[in-house]
């Protein structure tokens, strides 16, 4: 996943930036490392992030599946990117 | 003095498996899927394309046409219900039955139909709603015309809350028989929120599943939407008995708690204390319960979170426990869903065969040390047995039921 992360380096940092603006947190805190706990976000705040990541890529990620195993902001960007890049495939 | 017990006379139901107890228990005995390609009224961009929805429905079966004008669908499957639910009570013939009866009807969303297409002829049509617009949306309606159908004049109200809106509903009745306010109840709940804009609303949410709602099971992806209402008459057991009514089974116990924490995501810790309480309050040991018809959605969150709640309560017991989801025969009826799966629980009881959890593949690890009753129905006597309802706000409900006679 961090091959993965390390790969997309532009379209991790736009997930980031939905994360922070939808997740209306600091982008500056909204690190890889940080856990979405961390970031005091809630389940509607990824209802909203996710929502915002279909607006910006067209792309429709259910909060189930492996999502929802997602331990930090690194699992998360990497299902994200997952998803995105298997679309445009 | 000795607590007033309550008595289950009468139940009803309209869902996905069609109009009628015997035809929803039959289907969640069988393991029959009433789910289908979505029915919407006008075409949206929706993702997802299954629902569990009512066959074949002709509400001019069952109603006229002046009477239909004021019925949104919801009130119309609560009507359905509550006139066989009357009926199995030797009821349907008794009005009016006045003052010491009580109407609570669970629904999360009320006539939401009504709304979606009222909202379209405000905005798109520029046309003035239709008159009886109000009432046919407003979340007493089921309840109110319930009252008024069969002469009930005590306590009538509706019960909004989300998926235990029903449980409440019923726990509520029990609650009431036993105070003495009243000694009858016609409770339950109803949904009919399969509207395209809700649908498409519950699609933003990100929580149905694309293909199949899997309780348990480690691939599971989501839960799929349903719709209907089931309907119960609840008695004082000395009523009943002074009418020489059969109990069909008896409501022993009810437990409400509240998560107070996360919207969305389900806290194992105010699931078991939900059932802790409905335990307490039914005067049973967590061992003396043979059956759970679970909340078991089929999302990520809850099951994982369900399993922990059991697991918390039963302990090395959850062994020997039957815990099945049948949710994938009726889907997610959401304000009607606890009582659908009641209504499922007593008939379990009654018949000594517990329901099968339809569509389980691999357990999910997380949901370790359940007995799902894998896809296949059992034979087992069950004393007494446990529906669970949570809801999303963080709010739970668990109902109890025992036998009516016991041996």
């Amino acid at each position: 996943m961090d091959n993965e992360n390390a790969e997309h380096g532009e379209l991790v940092g736009q997930i980031l930036d939905v994360i922070a603006k939808e997740g209306m947190v600091d982008r500056a805190r909204v690190t890889l490392d940080a856990t979405l706990e961390d970031l005091g976000l809630k389940s509607m705040d990824v209802v909203i992030i996710l929502s915002g990541i279909e607006e910006k890529f067209s792309v429709y990620i259910p909060i189930d599946g492996p999502l929802a195993e997602a331990k930090d902001v690194r699992e998360f960007v990497g299902h994200v990117v997952e998803q995105i890049v298997r679309k445009e495939a | 003095m000795q607590r007033r017990r309550v008595v289950v006379t009468g139940m009803g139901a309209v869902a996905a498996t069609g109009i009628g107890a015997r035809a929803l228990w039959e289907a969640a005995r069988d393991g029959r899927s009433g789910v289908g390609r979505v029915r919407l009224q006008r075409e949206v961009n929706n993702r997802v394309t299954i629902a569990a929805q009512i066959p074949d429905y002709d509400p001019t079966q069952y109603f006229d046409r002046a009477l239909l004008a004021a019925l949104d669908p919801f009130a119309q499957y609560a009507l359905i219900a509550a006139d066989e639910a009357l009926a199995e009570a030797g009821l349907a013939e008794a009005r009016p039955l006045g003052a010491r009866t009580a109407v609570i009807l669970g629904t999360g969303l009320g006539g939401s139909s009504t709304l979606d297409e009222q909202h379209r002829r405000v905005y798109i049509d520029q046309k003035r709603p239709e008159p009886l617009t109000i009432p046919r949306v407003m979340a007493n309606s089921g309840a109110s015309h319930i009252s008024t159908r069969h002469g009930v004049t005590g306590p009538v109200f509706a019960v909004a809350s989300a998926c235990a809106s029903a449980g409440q509903a019923v726990g509520l009745g029990l609650m009431l028989i036993r105070s003495g306010a009243v000694d009858r109840a016609i409770v339950g709940g109803s949904e009919a929120m399969i509207t395209a804009s809700v649908f498409s609303a519950w699609e933003g949410l990100r929580v149905l599943s694309p293909d199949r709602c899997r309780p348990f099971s480690r691939k599971r992806n989501g839960m799929v939407l349903g719709e209907g209402a089931g309907m119960f008459v609840l008695e004082a057991a000395e009523c009943a008995a002074a009418r020489g009514a059969e109990p069909l089974a008896e409501l022993a116990g009810y437990g409400t708690t509240a998560d107070a924490r996360d919207l969305l995501r389900p806290d194992p810790a105010g699931a078991a204390a939900c059932m802790r309480a409905a335990l307490a309050d039914a005067g049973l040991e967590p061992g003396e319960l043979d059956y759970i018809n679970a909340h078991g959605t089929g999302t990520v969150a809850n099951d994982s979170s369900e399993a922990e709640a059991l697991r918390q309560v039963f302990g090395n017991g959850l062994a020997r426990i039957a815990v099945s989801s049948t949710k994938p025969v009726h889907g997610h009826a959401l304000g009607a869903g606890g009582a659908l799966e009641l209504l499922i629980t007593i008939m379990a009881l009654r018949n000594g065969v517990v329901p099968p959890t339809l569509y389980c593949e691999e357990l999910d690890p997380a949901c370790d040390g359940l007995d799902v009753v894998p896809n296949t129905a059992r034979a087992k006597p069950v004393r007494a047995a446990m529906s669970n309802s949570f809801a999303f706000g963080g709010i739970n409900a668990a109902l109890i039921v025992t036998q009516a006679n016991p041996h």
